[in-house]
């Protein structure tokens, strides 16, 4: 009996082991090298370095950027979470609940954007957006609404709103297929209770299609709330690059603009950090809110 | 204490473990590379292995392989390496940090700062050795159209691109149409507004992505013209009351006017560097301040009828000579150089006429070595000869010096603020009063 344990521990440590030395050297020790480099005074680009204890975190506080980067961020957060779980439910229901035969098709349509490159998104959402020879702005001309027309990267007021458009756009397809495989396992035997019971299809997608596709719910909500806390930096980076004037820097562009534009690595170093620690504190809030017990009929 | 290995805590043991192996093993090739970097010292003859970075923008790279192919001719004891590219900068990051640059780097291009390089020590002094280098029998800094950049008084780079901001426009078009090429900013207003009203256009664009475009292109020939190099000193560094001062307010004044009119183009905040270039092409707008890098850049992109014409930014009064302020691309030895002596031998070699008048038929612009004759010269872009004899001729053109590149500290916060004051957001006032709060915390950071 002790050996087979001792051969258990074994065995699994032998399986683990990879896992670890992977996670160590990809996430720990960055994770780490961040949180150190944090009380630097460093360009990154030299091995000159200075310790200056906490003064990055204090020059963080009274950063007047910062907050405006904190406020872009959980913007995007609401814009995305908000855009892409009503579309893509809305989607994802009327695939798998309406008989349309074109369903398949829609399906690839949908996820279609999920297989390309932020990069490349970004990218081609910059010539739609282009104020003289963009598709928006010749669309509205065309159809006589030239005055609706605007710079709209170019505007302070609207390049950030903009940016919610191709983000939406390029997220729907994958929570669509993660909530239509939640519709699809749950029993026909509950939309023909509820119909005998006189519910009707509004009544159905309330009562029982929205509970019981929680789960995936959540999941695509807190997934989304990371991603976009730590991967709006690329969208920013290739449509805008923070600008204009700062009104789309979320707080990764405005890391790299500091670490690699500015070389104020250690400073840099120092909202990675506070990225982590609004992140953790985010979901741990969102998961405390979204707990739910689970609905069985 | 068995307890302390038993378990999921020796799972935790095993991550520390493999944690302390990675941070180890790091520490360890640090060592070595240093250890290899001292063998690596040659005894001070020009052969072994010389490791060169170069960054391939705008110019392109067919100068640097014809100059580095004859080096290899005359130093045949030399073994080139070559690390070049658009995002060379980004590439060689690592090398930079880890004490193992190359020999020689030209410093150009996104992700590069001569600056900070030298702030960081970086680069290998060069004051007392430059004295000795000749340029085909002259002392090389008596050969220099503008000096190099002096840090303490010592001098880190030699300047081998002679670049300068400008304006440009379409010469063929304008000749069809009949709008005059401005000869100083009252002229400039004027055509803009022809140009405004014949073609329906916002005739002046700039890419809003980098607001320093702007800034270097536009901004500082006009603080030039209305402070000389004082003034450009005063707010390159960032001087106490420099940005809020009454020529530095007239100008903004200039740029405020420009945007009330509707001649900077409202979309350009979106822009970026390639976008504002095919704006211009496409005849969107009608000019663009950018450096001689343009032709070169655009080729592919340039309609058929197209003839790029330049004129230095005219922001000066009326009566005044245009102004130019040279954007200098300089050429440097890293100081932990494993080869410094090829290092130098290099920098020696590539400071020629010969090769200066090879750079402006490869490139289309000018190295910085005076006395290059290429007004005969057909295998040089018109424009070029153009902008040469204009550049040389001080009735027309003032030439005027910046200390060094500005900070990206201080022209981050100015060039933020510039594209808020050219979208109308804010007044030539408040711009001022917003660069001057910049230069203090710049100052303060110090």
């Amino acid at each position: 009996m002790v050996q087979s344990k001792k051969q258990k521990y074994l065995f699994l440590a032998f399986c683990l082991i990879p896992t670890f030395v992977m996670f160590s050297i990809f996430t720990l020790y960055p994770l780490f090298s961040g949180l150190y480099y944090s009380f630097f005074e460093w360009s990154g680009a030299s091995q000159d370095k200075e310790f200056i204890g906490f003064s990055n975190y204090i020059q963080l506080i009274n950063d007047e950027i910062i907050p405006m980067t904190i406020v872009h961020d959980y913007f995007l957060v609401a814009a995305k979470v908000l855009g892409i779980m009503v579309l893509a439910l809305f989607f994802a229901v009327a695939l798998t609940q309406l008989k349309i035969k074109e369903a398949p098709f829609y399906r690839i349509v949908f996820f279609f954007p999920n297989i390309m490159s932020v990069v490349v998104i970004g990218i081609l959402w910059t010539f739609i957006y282009n104020p003289s020879l963009g598709l928006i702005n010749s669309g509205l001309q065309f159809i006589g609404l030239e005055d609706w027309a605007r710079p709209w990267l170019g505007s302070e007021k609207w390049a950030l709103p903009s940016l919610v458009i191709p983000s939406v756009w390029a997220g729907i397809g994958l929570f669509m297929l993660m909530l239509m495989g939640g519709i699809a396992n749950v029993s026909k035997s509950y939309y023909e209770a509820a119909e005998i019971d006189g519910a009707n299809e509004w009544q159905q997608f309330w009562k029982v299609t929205l509970p019981l596709v929680w789960p995936q719910i959540k999941i695509s909500i807190l997934y989304i709330v990371i991603t976009t806390l730590n991967g709006s930096f690329i969208i920013v980076q290739i449509m805008t690059g923070g600008g204009p004037n700062n009104s789309t820097h979320v707080m990764g562009s405005y890391l790299y603009e500091q670490a690699f534009v500015q070389y104020n690595f250690g400073y840099g170093a120092a909202i990675g950090v506070m990225i982590l620690i609004l992140s953790l504190v985010t979901v741990l809030i969102l998961q405390f809110f979204m707990r739910r017990e689970r609905v069985e009929y | 204490m068995k307890k302390v290995f038993k378990g999921p805590v020796l799972f935790g043991w095993i991550a520390i473990l493999s944690l302390i192996l990675v941070v180890g093993c790091s520490s360890d090739e640090e060592a070595s590379s240093n250890g290899e970097n001292s063998e690596l010292m040659n005894d001070g003859k020009v052969n072994g292995e010389l490791e060169i970075q170069y960054f391939v923008g705008g110019y392109g790279d067919s100068w640097w392989k014809e100059v580095i192919a004859d080096f290899k001719e005359k130093y045949p004891d030399v073994t080139v390496t070559e690390h070049a590219g658009p995002n060379i900068n980004e590439e060689m990051r690592s090398r930079w940090v880890s004490g193992d640059p190359p020999d020689v780097v030209y410093i150009d291009g996104a992700g590069s700062s001569e600056t900070q390089m030298v702030e960081d020590g970086q680069l290998m002094n060069l004051t007392d050795w430059v004295k000795d280098v000749e340029v085909d029998g002259k002392p090389i800094l008596e050969s220099f159209i503008v000096d190099p950049a002096k840090y303490d008084g010592e001098i880190y780079s030699l300047p081998l691109v002679f670049d300068t901001w400008g304006t440009w426009y379409d010469e063929a078009w304008f000749e069809s149409e009949g709008y005059k090429v401005p000869t100083d900013f009252e002229s400039f207003m004027s055509t803009m507004g022809d140009i405004k009203e014949g073609e329906g256009i916002a005739p002046f664009v700039t890419t809003g992505q980098h607001p320093y475009y702007f800034l270097r292109g536009m901004l500082y020939p006009a603080f030039g013209a209305a402070g000389r190099d004082q003034l450009l000193e005063d707010v390159i560094t960032g001087k106490e009351g420099a940005w809020t001062s009454e020529p530095v307010l007239e100008v903004m004044k200039k740029v405020e006017q420009m945007q009330k009119e509707g001649y900077i183009d409202k979309g350009f905040g979106a822009l970026n560097h390639t976008q504002s270039q095919m704006n211009f092409l496409l005849h969107k707008n009608a000019f663009i301040p950018v450096g001689f890098w343009l032709p070169n850049e655009m080729e592919k992109d340039k309609p058929e009828d197209f003839k790029y014409g330049f004129i230095p930014s005219p922001m000066q009064d009326a009566g005044e000579p245009f102004a130019v302020v040279p954007d200098l691309r300089p050429l440097a030895i890293a100081e932990e150089a494993d080869n410094p002596e090829a290092a130098k031998a290099f920098v020696d070699f590539v400071f020629t006429k010969e090769y200066a008048t090879l750079f402006s038929e490869h490139t289309g612009a000018i190295m910085n070595i005076n006395g290059v004759d290429l007004s005969e010269n057909e295998n040089v872009p018109s424009y070029l000869i153009e902008a040469n004899a204009m550049i040389n001729d001080p009735e027309q053109v003032q030439i005027y010096q910046k200390p060094h590149p500005m900070s990206a500290d201080l022209e981050t916060p100015i060039s933020n603020a510039l594209v808020s004051l050219m979208l109308g957001n804010i007044t030539a006032e408040e711009f001022c009063q917003q660069a001057e709060e910049a230069a203090a915390e710049y100052r303060n950071s110090k």
